[in-house]
């Protein structure tokens, strides 16, 4: 493109330091911020005093705060969910089905002990719970896994499998807990059974055990990408899949195994959203707004750029944001959806930053044409 | 038995618009995951224009509009900055999700305009759509304009030297492919089922974006499949008519979404592929840069 004397291209940059990493990210998160104002001119009330009022719902108010906590940890194991594939190369868009898978393996398990009355109760409480976290991790292993194989074996499109199977299980907890469904609650349709209070999950200064989990994982897989060679077989298969397998690197195994690493963390943010999760412990019958809220997850991991600790603010922040929106959204008399149009501005200022990300702009100054071309015809005559 | 086929047909026409664009959207090389997000933002836009004007054809063409303005967005991203067309396709659809809940929400609820006529049940759009049908297949294979996108698709070094603009055509392809997926959802919100109501497709769109790939990017193909569709479609939506009391309600739901997994992975296998999949555009997903 030519703009006065100045030729302006975009190039490849051929190196992305960290720091421009996060520049990127901080940038399209303020952005996204700035666009989302328009959505708050309707109501009455000044610009400052909108942020002002989600802000500190999320992060002052004694109950924001718990509740920005428990989302947190939700939003991060979806990252990492997310995440993991994401490193191979591959797109993990099946959050939501593997957080139903999750919730309906945990539930299973009382279900199947015939435990939902506590007096019945035949088997140390500890040992269920643990077998709740195991199955819940493996149902939405086992869901990623299939899309992995499938990936894997037939280069079926990742993207269409995780998307219908999200379908599928939506209407599979459907199934389960409306209309006389085996989980139904038996006081009121749309929900299911309550878990009895000796399998609701183990707090720690009021926070669910999965927050250890959550933040042990942010550790444990940035070492896992950063230090051992299984990190870096997935590195170097997500960067070029073809120069990976000259490198000895098996395709089936590795699209599997970061398949059910994703689906296990998208399992146990099932289990945390559904079974231990303080005043909830229930699969609601809105379960489909947890699965919608799942996508946070996609967009964390995309501006964190594949870093796990990276995205612990970020997952907070939007923890905090989603949360936010909804109370000020009722403060202000809003629309609703806030959370929703602000998930979608978030992700056009990420594709947006992208560019920036992998494109520099360059500007070159065109000779000026002070010496003329020869000519290369002869003058008539 | 009729109401049930006509409803169908036109259940089968939502996907087949939807489809017919990203075929030559494909076609050209141009992969956009992001239909549904088209499909969602073209049929708010169009409920709201016809219910604010009381007029369908301007729903319509807000809805076309919308569309062609997306498809033209992620022509941009994917054509001029070369950027990955995934991640552009994603985020148009995430962003549609969202604006689209925040928008059209203190719409929910119907329409409240007189439906649109139609012959002896069978809706007009499929009529339209079979049309259309006709004039991608003319168009790609019967003219000198469809030689250029196919070749675009396959080796656009080779076209750029033959002295076809691979921009051009890929940006006419993308506007139509997104024109495609805005008259989809129009014809969803405003003929189909005129509710409005949050993520009203609930995977419509990706339904349509894996027709695509049964086609083996032939329209005629694509209209048998996308009939086919939208008649397991509506049956998973009334199964009493056919079985009534077999299975719970929710169990029928899943089936059309169950089916699709199959059906992908067979095609997908090598096959399949070597067998009949050599119609898949050989660029595709690729972005070009011209040297």
């Amino acid at each position: 493109m030519r703009l006065g004397r100045y030729d302006v291209t975009l190039e490849p940059r051929t190196t992305r330091p960290a720091f421009y990493s996060a520049l990127t990210a901080v940038g399209a998160i303020l952005l996204a911020l700035a666009l989302a104002s328009v959505l708050f001119l309707s109501a009455q009330t000044p610009l400052l005093d909108a942020y002002r009022a989600i802000f500190s719902y999320a992060f002052f108010n004694p109950n924001g705060l718990l509740a920005t906590i428990h989302r947190s940890i939700y939003l991060l194991l979806c990252t990492y969910a997310f995440l993991v594939p994401l490193r191979a190369g591959l797109w993990n868009i099946g959050l939501p089905g593997q957080v139903y898978a999750g919730g309906i393996a945990a539930f299973a398990i009382p279900f199947v002990f015939r435990t939902q009355e506590s007096q019945t109760l035949s088997l140390p409480p500890v040992f269920l719970i643990l077998l709740m976290v195991a199955s819940a991790a493996a149902a939405g292993a086992v869901v990623g896994g299939f899309a992995g194989v499938l990936r894997a074996r037939f280069q079926v499109n990742e993207i269409l499998v995780t998307m219908m199977l999200n379908s599928i299980l939506f209407w599979l907890v459907a199934y389960m807990i409306k209309e006389g469904g085996p989980f139904m609650s038996p006081r009121g349709e749309g929900e299911s059974f309550a878990l009895p209070p000796p399998l609701h999950a183990p707090l720690l200064w009021g926070v669910p055990f999965t927050a250890v989990l959550a933040l042990g994982a942010a550790v444990f897989l940035d070492i896992l990408f950063a230090k051992t060679p299984l990190g870096y077989r997935i590195r170097a298969f997500g960067q070029n899949p073809a120069a990976a397998r000259y490198g000895g690197i098996i395709p089936l195994a590795l699209s599997l195994f970061v398949f059910l690493l994703g689906g296990g963390f998208a399992g146990l943010a099932g289990y945390h959203y559904f079974a231990a999760l303080p005043g909830v412990y229930k699969i609601s019958g809105n379960y489909g707004y947890f699965g919608d809220l799942s996508f946070y997850g996609i967009i964390s991991a995309l501006i964190a750029r594949g870093s796990s600790l990276g995205a612990v603010p970020i997952a907070v922040l939007f923890a905090g944001l989603s949360l936010g929106a909804r109370f000020a959204q009722g403060q202000l008399r809003l629309p609703f959806g806030v959370d929703y149009a602000l998930l979608g501005l978030l992700m056009m200022t990420f594709v947006a930053s992208h560019v920036l990300y992998q494109f520099r702009v360059a500007w070159r100054r065109v000779p000026s044409p002070t010496l003329r071309p020869a000519p290369t015809q002869l003058p008539p005559g | 038995m009729w109401e049930l086929l006509a409803r169908s047909l036109e259940a089968s026409t939502i996907f087949l618009f939807a489809a017919l664009g990203e075929l030559i959207n494909q076609r050209a090389g141009v992969l956009n995951v992001g239909l549904e997000g088209l499909m969602l933002f073209g049929g708010t836009a169009a409920f709201i224009t016809a219910q604010a004007t009381g007029s369908y054809p301007l729903g319509f063409l807000a809805g076309l509009a919308i569309g062609g303005l997306l498809g033209l967005a992620h022509g941009f991203f994917s054509i001029t900055l070369r950027g990955d067309q995934v991640v552009s396709g994603m985020g148009l659809w995430i962003l549609s999700f969202g604006l689209t809940t925040y928008l059209g929400n203190p719409h929910t609820g119907p329409l409240g305009l007189a439906r649109i006529t139609n012959f002896f049940g069978l809706s007009p759009f499929f009529v339209l759509g079979v049309v259309l049908v006709g004039i991608t297949w003319f168009l790609l294979f019967r003219t000198t304009q469809g030689l250029a996108i196919r070749s675009v698709g396959e080796n656009p070094a080779a076209a750029e030297a033959s002295g076809i603009s691979v921009t051009a055509v890929r940006y006419a392809c993308v506007l139509c492919g997104g024109v495609l997926a805005g008259l989809s959802g129009a014809a969803y919100t405003l003929s189909y089922n005129p509710v409005w109501n949050y993520n009203f497709l609930m995977g419509w769109g990706f339904v349509s974006l894996a027709l695509v790939f049964f086609s083996m990017w032939n329209p005629w193909i694509l209209l048998a499949g996308a009939s086919l569709f939208g008649i397991m479609w509506q049956l998973s939506l009334s199964p009493e008519l056919v079985l009534p009391g077999v299975l719970s309600r929710y169990v029928w739901r899943m089936v059309p979404f169950a089916i699709t997994i199959p059906i992908l992975s067979v095609i997908s296998t090598p096959w399949f592929r070597r067998r009949w999949g050599l119609a898949r555009p050989e660029a595709l997903g690729r972005p070009y840069e011209k040297s």
